[in-house]
């Protein structure tokens, strides 16, 4: 399956980084452009991060923006099993990285896009890949052309 | 209706299936761009009026770790 049909989730670091345009970072904000061909899924924790970044105005143009693809976005509001977070920590997991990781296995997610090198770096046989942003723009490209 | 779009929507109409089809994705993703640059645009103000705009990336991806921790700890922890 390309990137194109899968369900991803960009963690909060992309969405940051893209809206700030940090400028050693361009790909975030290059890949927060592609959302119109991605499928994006939101989950709990991270929709809890961006609310604690952003203002009420720009939480609500972003999903003002966001809900024109209904089909690409989807939110997920719930909270995630406390039996999959003890399984994370205990392999070595902080307890939101952990949150992070089980939403992803619980949502049956298998792309997690993060700028955060070391995120789950630790942990073996992950349910879901790792990339960052250019690479996740690579293979986006890659599955365009 | 305004005679700008009454005239746009005529010529969009005009088009054959799949014109029409590409035309509307290209707004859609030319809209998302616009709007996400607006957004951005004030994003970046309110960071600049607060002194945050010049933290490195280091010292966000510190900050949001922190605010991770927070959250988490306040939903599952018990």
């Amino acid at each position: 399956m390309s990137i194109l049909d899968e369900w991803i989730v960009f963690d909060t670091n992309i969405w940051i980084f893209g809206l700030r345009r940090v400028p050693n970072i361009p790909a975030c904000a290059q890949l927060l452009e592609c959302l119109d061909r991605l499928r994006v899924v939101l989950p709990r924790q991270i929709l809890q991060e961006l609310q604690a970044n952003l203002s009420e105005n720009e939480i609500t143009t972003l999903f003002r923006l966001l809900s024109r693809f209904p089909g690409r976005l989807r939110i997920s509001w719930d909270k995630t099993s406390p039996q999959i977070i003890s399984k994370y920590q205990r392999e070595g997991c902080k307890l939101g990285d952990a949150v992070i990781a089980a939403h992803l296995e619980e949502l049956d997610i298998k792309i997690l896009v993060s700028e955060n090198r070391d995120f789950l770096k630790e942990i073996r046989n992950l349910p879901f890949r790792r990339l960052s942003a250019s690479q996740a723009l690579a293979e986006l490209k890659q599955s365009t052309t | 209706m305004d005679a700008r779009v009454e005239k746009l929507a005529a010529e969009i109409a005009s088009l054959g299936e799949a014109e029409q089809k590409a035309l509307l994705e290209r707004a859609a993703e030319l809209s998302l761009r616009h709007g996400l640059a607006e957004l951005s645009e004030n994003y970046r103000k309110r960071l600049q009026q607060q002194g945050e705009l010049d933290r490195t990336a280091e010292d966000i991806l510190a900050k949001l770790r922190q605010i991770r921790e927070e959250i988490a700890a306040r939903e599952y922890s018990g």
